[in-house]
């Protein structure tokens, strides 16, 4: 039984369709990624499994209940949280307030927010700064932090190297084992291509709402995935 | 909007000069009905077109330029109270003095909407507010303005009194015929369509090279002008005024409640507004504030349940419209 | 001396003044709705203390306490059966509805209670006062002054200090994204209005205990409160006392020489600041 199921799934915005049918599934313990280029409905998938937009046909399954039609501070108490696209940090809270927002899901689990300080020291020397004042990197870690304090089965990560330095998204993405050592599944959605393979278990490939390509990482090479991704 | 204009129902749709033309024939048909109606109906009929030119000036504001005001007593009051002053003090007939009236609001408008302007939305509705209030304390103070009990048309002691009703009533019939003409005649002249862009998204509207402020200060203006005439022909049907009356919150109400069942931004639709707020008068008598409490609670519901009020959702629903103020082509 | 005493009590006036923009800001920077029925929500409140006097033969000053109990209820039911389903960008649907609110409750009072001017008797507190650097100082406005200072503190630590208070924060910040941590904005929301018209209720009942009130007291009190966040600044609590002050001030020295002006002074002296300074005191002094 998969963690998450999504079957079938299609999304609107208004009168524009952006997802044409997609199943996408993530077993427990795994990392599946999501590459595609811009506007290819990466980040509509999100939006629709965290129950952001609720324009949407066909069903999406987690841990055994039917989450298509909850409300979004639902499904998140159900155990699915986001690091969202662009970190959305709260700008009127500091650091170690944005961390302890994750709580507000009451989910029991061990994530704690001295083990996250520990997943990321750097944050505990800035834990009482302004979250609008520190850099895109330590957000981010910030924005991970908090999915993390909300104890979820599933973890979402948006873009998670959107705006940053490559040294700065090797030390995050080098913490993905320890949170998968955790027992969190993650499904990435990642604009680059050779890291959402190095990280991953699984990937799909989204093309204008659809999928395009889907399979284990590493068995694909570099013109199949070209072909997938752009669609030629 | 997009669904309904490619279904294969046939979109009803009156041409701009034929409504012109059915315009004038009401005119003078109207104009011409003192000879066969009593004096009390003309009465009635005056009383109806001063409110629906209110509504209309109130409707102006809010559907095309998207600003709420709640302070629009402020022109009623100017209005009226330009009127009596002038016609008492110059004893000219006040049917030359409405026109003092008219440009009076417009000076008045013209003059605090640089300074509203600088507030948004909601702040703007409640600054215009705080000004009305002033005008209302500051009127009721002053000695010369007759202080709380106000002023009398002494202009109209020795004039015969059926022309004076049949007078006024053309007033009303020009001020409330002029009112659908007005807005008609704007939202389809190239301010019109800058104003709407403008109550749409106004950065937007700044960014394609319209001149936001412009757009809004000749609305504003437009809109205190007609309220301003339309509150002082309706002061002339009692010949007396005073701060609390001319300046009464509840105008505001009447106008909204009119404006909102309708449907804002509709110009026909304050038609239909006017005739139920006249009708439930009648039917509420006298039963004091109900009335006032039903208005509010219409306002409320609308908001919730039914924004495009009542001729908005018909037009919607059956695909017609007589003031189109839509910019096109008949199909 | 008679003009520095009034000026004094027109700072202590103004604190007040400053509790009423406090109402009024706080549910607007949490949920952008301008509560246009505010002046009503206050006196709705005070005939609400004044109804419940007969059963609570308290003091006026802790009859404050379960009237906004009763008033937080009020918001919350007020916020989730009508505000919460036009939640939209366009912020007109919300002020036309707060608006008839006003116009509902505003009549309903004078149904219930007439038009009759009705205040709070506080009693002694009335007359009493102490003389301090040959000033005389009531003691009735450094009472008043003293609960709105507390109400001020109490707010702060509120927001800064707990749980709900980081909580309602990040639902005013993005309340979008608080959905992904468990939190139904729509409810923090509820809170907010409930918090605004409690502390609505406390200003409603502490000017009623000054000054005589009727069911049309509500639209002065809007238009105070509404001038003082103008004139404060949106996100300042130190700009709403500072901006009350100077209406309360206005206000009092103005009726020393034109006692019939009611609040004109006030009004007028707002919408000269309006002229000279469009962003507030608060902006000015970020300067």
């Amino acid at each position: 039984m998969p963690l998450l199921e999504v079957d079938n799934l299609q999304v609107f915005y208004g009168d524009f369709q952006a997802l044409f049918g997609v199943s996408v599934k993530v077993d427990k313990g795994e990392t599946v990624s999501i590459i595609g280029a811009n506007g290819a409905g990466k980040s509509t998938l999100l939006r629709a499994i965290t129950g952001i937009n609720r324009e949407k046909t066909g069903r999406i399954q987690f841990d055994s209940a039917d989450i298509t039609a909850m409300r979004a501070h639902l499904i998140a108490r159900c155990g699915i949280s986001i690091v969202p696209e662009g970190r959305r940090l709260f700008p009127s809270l500091s650091v170690e307030d944005n961390l302890l927002t994750g709580t507000a899901t009451a989910r029991a689990g061990e994530w704690t927010l001295d083990k996250v300080y520990d997943l990321f020291p750097m944050l505990r020397a800035i834990r009482a700064h302004p979250s609008a004042r520190i850099s895109g990197g330590q957000q981010q870690m910030v924005a991970i932090g908090r999915a993390l304090l909300a104890n979820p089965l599933l973890l979402l990560c948006d873009e998670l190297s959107l705006g940053l330095a490559p040294k700065v998204i090797n030390d995050i993405y080098a913490q993905f084992d320890h949170i998968r050592e955790r027992g969190v599944s993650i499904l990435l959605v990642e604009q680059d291509v050779m890291r959402a393979i190095a990280a991953s278990d699984r990937i799909y490939c989204f093309l204008e709402g659809r999928v395009s390509l889907q399979g284990i990482a590493k068995n694909f090479g570099v013109d199949e995935i070209s072909r997938a991704y752009f669609g030629t | 909007m997009a669904a309904e204009m490619m279904s294969s129902r046939r979109f009803f749709y009156v041409k701009p000069r034929s409504m012109l033309i059915v315009l004038l024939l009401l005119t003078a048909i109207l104009a011409a009905a003192p000879s066969w109606l009593s004096a009390g109906t003309l009465r009635q009929i005056s009383e109806f077109l001063f409110v629906f030119a209110m509504a209309e000036s109130w409707n102006l504001l809010a559907g095309f330029v998207g600003l709420i005001s709640l302070g629009h007593q402020g022109f009623v009051g100017i209005g009226a109270y330009s009127l009596f002053m002038i016609a008492n003090a110059s004893g000219i007939s006040p049917h030359f003095a409405m026109l003092f009236a008219l440009v009076i609001s417009a000076l008045a408008a013209a003059a605090i909407a640089p300074f509203l302007f600088r507030l948004r939305d909601a702040y703007f509705s409640i600054a215009i507010w705080v000004v009305a209030e002033i005008a209302r304390t500051a009127t009721a103070k002053s000695h010369w303005l007759g202080s709380s009990i106000g002023v009398v048309l002494e202009a109209t002691r020795h004039m015969d009194r059926t022309w004076l009703a049949i007078g006024i009533y053309w007033w009303a019939v020009g001020i409330g015929i002029g009112s659908i003409a007005l807005l008609f005649l704007l939202v389809r002249s190239r301010l019109g369509l800058a104003l709407m862009a403008v109550r749409d998204n106004d950065l937007t509207a700044a960014s394609v090279g319209i001149d936001v402020g412009r757009a809004r200060f000749i609305a504003f203006v437009l809109s205190g002008a007609l309220c301003g005439i339309a509150g002082a022909g309706y002061s002339m049907l009692s010949y007396h005024i005073d701060p609390n009356g001319a300046y009464d919150g509840n105008w505001v109400v009447v106008m909204l409640f009119i404006t909102i069942i309708g449907g804002i931004g509709t110009i026909e639709g304050p038609i239909i507004g006017t005739a139920i707020y006249f009708g439930l008068r009648e039917e509420m008598g006298d039963i004091g504030n109900w009335y006032l409490i039903l208005m509010g609670s219409v306002a409320v519901i609308a908001m919730i349940a039914m924004r495009r009020g009542i001729w908005g959702t018909l037009t919607r629903k059956f695909a017609f419209e007589l003031f189109s103020v839509r910019r096109l082509p008949p199909l | 001396m008679t003009v520095l005493q009034t000026i004094i009590n027109g700072l202590f006036l103004g604190a007040l003044y400053g509790l009423f923009g406090l109402g009024l800001a706080f549910a607007f920077g949490i949920m952008r709705i301008v509560n246009v029925a505010q002046g009503e929500f206050m006196v709705l409140a005070t005939y609400i203390g004044l109804m419940l006097m007969p059963w609570l033969p308290v003091h006026p000053l802790v009859l404050i306490i379960p009237v906004a109990l009763i008033a937080f209820g009020f918001g919350y039911a007020v916020q989730g059966s009508i505000l919460n389903r036009v939640l939209d960008k366009d912020p007109m649907p919300s002020l036309l509805i707060t608006f008839g609110i006003s116009i509902v409750l505003r009549n309903l009072m004078v149904q219930v209670w007439s038009a009759d001017f009705r205040s709070i008797n506080i009693g002694k507190l009335k007359f009493m006062g102490f003389d301090v650097l040959g000033l005389r100082i009531g003691l009735l406005p450094l009472v008043i002054f003293g609960t709105v200072i507390l109400l001020f503190v109490a707010l702060y630590l509120l927001m800064t200090q707990t749980r709900f208070g980081r909580l309602i924060r990040a639902t005013a910040d993005d309340y979008e994204t608080i959905q992904f941590f468990g939190v139904d904005y729509r409810r923090v929301y509820c809170v907010a209005m409930g918090i605004s018209a409690a502390l609505s209720a406390a200003a409603g009942m502490l000017i009623a205990m000054r000054s005589a009130f009727n069911p049309f007291s509500g639209v002065d009190r809007l238009l105070i409160s509404f001038e003082v966040v103008i004139i404060g600044g949106l996100g300042s609590l130190w700009g709403m006392i500072v901006g009350g002050m100077v209406l309360g001030v206005a206000q009092l020295v103005s009726l020393q020489y034109d006692p019939n002006a009611g609040l004109m002074y006030a009004h007028i002296v707002f919408f000269l600041i309006l002229m000279v300074m469009p962003s507030g005191i608060s902006a000015w002094r970020r300067r």
